[in-house]
């Protein structure tokens, strides 16, 4: 019983961050249809940022969040309107192989920068923790879910309650009607990119409190992140969410499973991804447009 | 899928920009070109850099020394580097690319099993002598090859040292979790500790595997603390050593031996754990500590090795270093044993091959494998990497049982 009580909540812990990693790609990937290669990337800068801020100046890696976020939207801004708003209306393919090229061009960069040395981030509080109804809760994790869902209902309320974020979302819903009521689609493009880019800098900031961190940090992220995405539906803030912590859950709980089928033994911890895919593949039959998604016209 | 569509566009993007090598090289008359292709770029970066490291101190003491002496000519060395994204698959097409373009002499070995399996492959197809001293994988050395040699000590004896040492202690520790990455090496790796375990009456109470690459381990460690051993080891590599040690720590796992088969060994370790990193063990191809003599025409000893080597890099060699400049070695010797730079000559001379070096001794089975040179254990004290079994070459002794986590 412990055991199941200790999994749900390294479940959630692991989740709450999947879905801050899957949220920007997420928005990319439903506004304005590209899938965006370079979200791992993105989120290795904001780790390597925050970890210069933190061995230069020793700046919390929590404090360090809102500057990653800061310096990789005016990025991401300034990468969309620059590059990838030239191809924007290309076939998905081109989208794809520029931010591939882009992810690649970031990668070697850092390495060049930060070279490839593992690195990591040491705080007061690492590693510590505290024990709850025999459960044991990392207070760095904690605290990295904490943001996470912070940073998830904040980026909500903007997108239903300001201006910018409605049109973000007329947009996504119809590109032609928004233009007609006057919404400059251009940069509504910008802003959405830089949006993404700066949720994946402030995953990586919080991730330097739990993962060490290189060059190719964000290779294994951007392939969850996908997976995450299209688990609670595309496009949207909620789906992000409960893709992230159905997620984090499933792989967590896998690790209590051991079967033998036909003589042969199958641990569950080994099928950690296996799993999660299998509970992505029945989504998609049962509801192809993700656990919390909306059909598009 | 993305993973597949990635692979080929890296796949694609790698055959483009490959039209310029990574260090400019030439075969002429008087020079012997070895070729490999290391991770220069990818998930194993830092190793692939301690790699080249290892051969560039070869080959700058080799040309500083005059060269190589084969019969009665004198030849310069050169080493001619292409980067392998740390994909076996790259590595592959790569190696073919250095025998049937750049025409080398002969392979060294790519960083890790994966990719050096491939290229084995290659070397075998071909018929070009391959030395490499970092993959451990006993798979390389199961495919009936006659052209790939490894200089290293195989996977399955990473950690079986650290139990060795462990059931020597006081009091006897009496249980072992032991977990693994989905990789060919680590599952090696853990079928050694598992199956020596078993053979001298430790309790293996936890042993199961996790994929590759895995981003959160903490559901590994949950169960691990319910199964509440007094040794726990990882089977993985330097992330893998790093994610789980922090796990540890975070969910407040105590045992009385912690040990990795990747990672104490390198900097990097210390330097992302800090403090957390105290205590730790892991198994070593080597250390500075090991007191072999080796024969002339190298550095005699780990120590002479270690501070000339400490010269050119500004840093302590680690055992990738040292494994990496001992695949030189061999060759080195086994050229002036066969007096010629023929390939098929070399090849016999490394297979009949008996020395030993500053590395230890360099001597391969029928399979080409090297399983006559020990393993050494190293533990982290004060910060320090210090060599804690066995006791005839120990520089320090063995910290146990470890203090609690925040004690250290």
């Amino acid at each position: 019983m412990q055991l199941v009580l200790q999994n749900l909540v390294n479940g959630i812990l692991s989740g709450g961050i999947l879905a801050l990693v899957a949220l920007g790609f997420s928005l990319v990937y439903g506004i304005m249809n590209i899938i965006n290669l370079a979200h791992g990337a993105f989120l290795m800068l904001g780790a390597y940022i925050t970890w210069q801020l933190w061995s230069t100046f020793g700046l919390d890696p929590i404090l360090a969040v809102p500057i990653a976020f800061v310096v990789l939207f005016a990025f991401g801004y300034g990468i969309q309107r620059g590059v990838i708003n030239r191809v924007v209306r290309a076939p998905v393919l081109a989208t794809f192989l520029l931010t591939f090229a882009l992810s690649l061009l970031i990668e070697t960069t850092a390495l060049f920068v930060w070279t490839g040395d593992t690195r990591g981030v040491q705080t007061a509080y690492t590693g510590a923790n505290f024990t709850l109804l025999g459960v044991t809760v990392p207070w760095a994790k904690l605290l990295t879910l904490v943001v996470a869902l912070a940073i998830t209902g904040i980026l909500y309320l903007w997108l239903h309650r300001s201006r910018l974020g409605r049109a973000i979302r007329a947009t996504s819903m119809d590109v032609g009607a928004a233009q007609m009521v006057g919404v400059r689609v251009a940069h509504v493009y910008g802003i959405t990119y830089a949006l993404g880019a700066g949720l994946a800098a402030a995953a990586g900031a919080l991730l330097t409190l739990s993962y060490p961190l290189t060059p190719t940090m964000g290779d294994p992220f951007l392939i969850k992140g996908f997976v995450v995405c299209v688990l609670g539906g595309l496009g949207s803030v909620e789906g992000a969410l409960v893709g992230g912590l159905v997620y984090g859950i499933v792989s967590s709980f896998a690790t209590q499973f051991d079967v033998t089928i036909a003589g042969q033994h199958l641990s569950g911890t080994g099928l950690q991804d296996v799993l999660a895919l299998v509970v992505l593949l029945v989504v998609l039959i049962v509801r192809p447009t993700g656990l919390v998604g909306r059909a598009t016209a | 899928m993305i993973r597949t569509i990635r692979l080929f566009l890296a796949a694609a993007l790698v055959f483009a920009a490959f039209g310029v090598p990574v260090t400019q090289a030439r075969a002429a008359g008087d020079t012997i070109v070895f070729g490999s292709a290391v991770s220069l770029t990818g998930s194993l970066t830092k190793e692939g850099h301690l790699t080249q490291e290892g051969y560039d101190f070869w080959k700058d003491y080799t040309n500083a020394h005059g060269g190589l002496k084969v019969g009665a000519k004198t030849y310069k060395v050169d080493i001619k580097y292409y980067d392998d994204e740390s994909k076996p698959n790259t590595a592959q097409t790569l190696a073919e690319r250095l025998i049937d373009q750049d025409k080398v002499d002969f392979l060294l070995g790519p960083y890790g099993s994966g990719t050096a399996f491939t290229v084995a492959g290659v070397a075998e197809r071909k018929k070009i002598p391959m030395v490499e001293g970092n993959g451990a994988a006993e798979k390389i050395f199961n495919q009936g090859y006659k052209y790939t040699f490894g200089v290293l000590s195989p996977a399955k004896k990473y950690l079986q040292r650290v139990l060795e040492m462990a059931v020597n202690q006081k009091p006897r520790p009496q249980t072992l979790a032991i977990s693994a990455s989905s990789d060919a090496f680590s599952l090696e790796v853990q079928d050694g500790a598992v199956t020596w375990a078993q053979q001298h009456g430790l309790k293996v109470v936890y042993a199961n595997k996790y994929p590759d690459g895995a981003t959160d381990v903490s559901s590994v460690i949950s169960a691990i603390k319910a199964a509440n051993p007094d040794i726990i080891l990882n089977a993985g590599h330097l992330q893998d050593a790093i994610l789980v040690n922090k796990g540890l720590k975070e969910q407040n796992v105590q045992a009385k031996i912690i040990g990795y088969s990747v990672g104490p060994d390198t900097p990097d370790f210390v330097g992302t754990l800090g403090k957390d990193s105290e205590d730790i063990v892991g198994g070593a191809q080597w250390s500075e500590a090991v007191g072999y003599r080796g024969i002339p025409g190298f550095y005699r000893t780990a120590k002479e090795y270690a501070d000339a080597f400490d010269k050119q890099f500004h840093h302590r060699p680690d055992y990738h270093d040292a494994e990496s400049t001992a695949a030189c070695l061999a060759f080195q010797y086994a050229i002036q044993k066969a007096g010629s730079l023929d390939r098929e000559k070399v090849r016999d001379a490394l297979a009949s091959l008996s020395i030993t070096t500053f590395f230890g001794l360099i001597k391969f089975d029928n399979r080409g494998l090297n399983v006559y040179k020990p393993m050494v254990v190293n533990q982290i004290q004060n910060g320090k990497l210090v060599t804690v079994f066995p006791a005839e070459i120990a520089n320090a002794k063995l910290r146990y049982p470890i203090p609690v986590w925040g004690k250290r």
